[in-house]
């Protein structure tokens, strides 16, 4: 039995030209029932046959179990005449020679790939200091440089100077806690039909930050059963209620 | 041409290309001259040709009409001793195959070149492409307009082909090709000994 894997041929043409040459046989006069025979011998010996690759080796069993059907069948014409066709082989020792011949010219190229990969080119350099592209000189003498150079050096000095003496100040951010607290004193006392748009809960309207903090309070509430909220349409105004619960009675 | 401009240019030539060290075109190289640029590709054939007749360690290379300087294979080893340049990877059978086919049969669609293999190639194709060994020339008229490949000047380089008329045609089945002079590869006999 043959010990090869299938993926050791690189094609079902791959597997038949060794299996045509391993058997001696002329590629011009296949025995196209040994040769299916071995062929699907060595198909069926494969412990595993993996759907995709062996598909294609499949289809060329296929063919040639067609193939032997065709020669072994006379042809008849409609009014009973013997027909002579050609060999149905032909097609087949078309493709080999053609799948030999790709062999061979691979074979060629990978000769030729390797006797060049012992040619080196140079990479094209950097020839820009060749061309006509001349750095450009700033003109200036020494005085005016060292001026320039003072300058530098005293706005720097006099930015450090101001970091020294001032600290950065930034405004401090309200936190949900504070919030919710503030929140809940606007409700504080309310009666339960009293309602706030939302925008009024918030302080300041023009501070993402604060519309955020507002709204995330408020979700916060509601998650708590302390308030509830309602929207009539998209985009709408959204109406903030206390619930009144006896159990729940806000602080 | 008179001899003496020819000499003049000649020179000329091999100075743009040690400066240019890329292929350097054989139309460009005319228009600074102001010559026809078939006058000028004969000329770089003759270059070519004197430093092939020198023996050289220098070559000249043709890539489509473009020519550039370059080593000879004969003198790798040396060349390795002194740096390491990067060596490319060795081409699997299946791409081999696949190559060779786009090689010959240029230009070629997909399922021409699994029709000849018995399989599919996409994962192949895709593989040289990345290798810059072949291309994407167009689309065939057939139905479906399929893609069509051809080989690229990478491919040329690689395998010391002046344009895709050199690949050297095989035709004889029975010629095995270990007892086939293959074309622009000297053989070990013809190649110089030398003494160190």
């Amino acid at each position: 039995m043959y010990k090869i894997k299938l993926e050791s041929f690189e094609g079902p043409f791959d597997l038949l030209v060794y299996l045509i040459e391993n058997s001696k046989m002329n590629i011009y006069d296949i025995k196209v029932a040994e040769i299916t025979r071995q062929y699907v011998d060595y198909l069926e010996a494969l412990d595993d046959l993996d759907v995709e690759v062996a598909t294609e080796f499949i289809v060329l069993a296929a063919v040639l179990i067609n193939l032997k059907s065709k020669m072994l069948i006379p042809r008849f014409s409609e009014n009973g005449e013997f027909l002579i066709e050609d060999d149905p082989r032909v097609e087949l020792v078309h493709k080999l020679e053609e799948y030999k011949l790709t062999k061979y010219r691979a074979a060629m190229l990978e000769k030729k790939m390797e006797y060049f990969s012992g040619v080196f080119e140079k990479p094209q350099e950097d020839i820009s200091k060749y061309l006509d592209n001349p750095d450009e000189m700033i003109n200036l003498d020494v005085d005016q440089f060292a001026k320039a150079f003072i300058l530098f050096l005293e706005r720097k000095k006099k930015i450090s100077d101001v970091r020294k003496n001032y600290q950065r100040v930034e405004k401090q951010k309200a936190s949900i806690e504070e919030r919710i607290n503030q929140i809940v004193s606007v409700f504080n006392g309310k009666l339960e039909s009293d309602y706030y748009e939302f925008s009024e809960l918030i302080p300041n309207k023009d501070d993402n930050y604060d519309v955020a903090l507002t709204f995330v309070s408020v979700l916060e509430l509601m998650k708590e059963q302390i308030v509830t909220a309602e929207q009539e349409e998209n985009y709408g105004n959204i109406l903030v209620k206390k619930i009144d619960k006896k159990e729940n009675e806000i602080e | 041409m008179k001899l003496n401009s020819k000499k003049k240019i000649k020179s000329a030539f091999e100075s743009m290309m040690f400066v240019w060290g890329y292929p350097l075109e054989a139309k460009e190289a005319a228009d600074i001259f102001d010559i026809n640029k078939d006058d000028a590709y004969g000329l770089f054939k003759e270059l070519q040709n004197e430093y092939e007749q020198e023996g050289r360690g220098i070559r000249i290379r043709e890539i489509n009409k473009a020519f550039q300087y370059i080593t000879i294979s004969e003198n790798e080893e040396y060349v390795e001793k002194l740096c390491t340049p990067v060596k490319v990877k060795k081409l699997s059978q299946a791409a081999l195959e696949v190559l060779a086919i786009i090689a010959y049969k240029q230009p070629i669609t997909k399922s021409e070149i699994d029709a000849i293999r018995g399989i599919k190639c996409d994962r192949v194709i895709e593989g040289l492409e990345k290798k810059e060994l072949v291309e994407v020339r167009g689309r065939s008229e057939k139905i479906g307009r399929p893609l069509i490949y051809g080989t690229t000047n990478e491919f040329l380089k690689k395998f010391g082909f002046g344009s895709i008329k050199e690949i050297p045609e095989i035709d004889d089945l029975e010629d095995t090709i270990n007892e086939k002079k293959i074309e622009g590869i000297p053989e070990l006999h013809e190649q110089i000994e030398m003494e160190i």
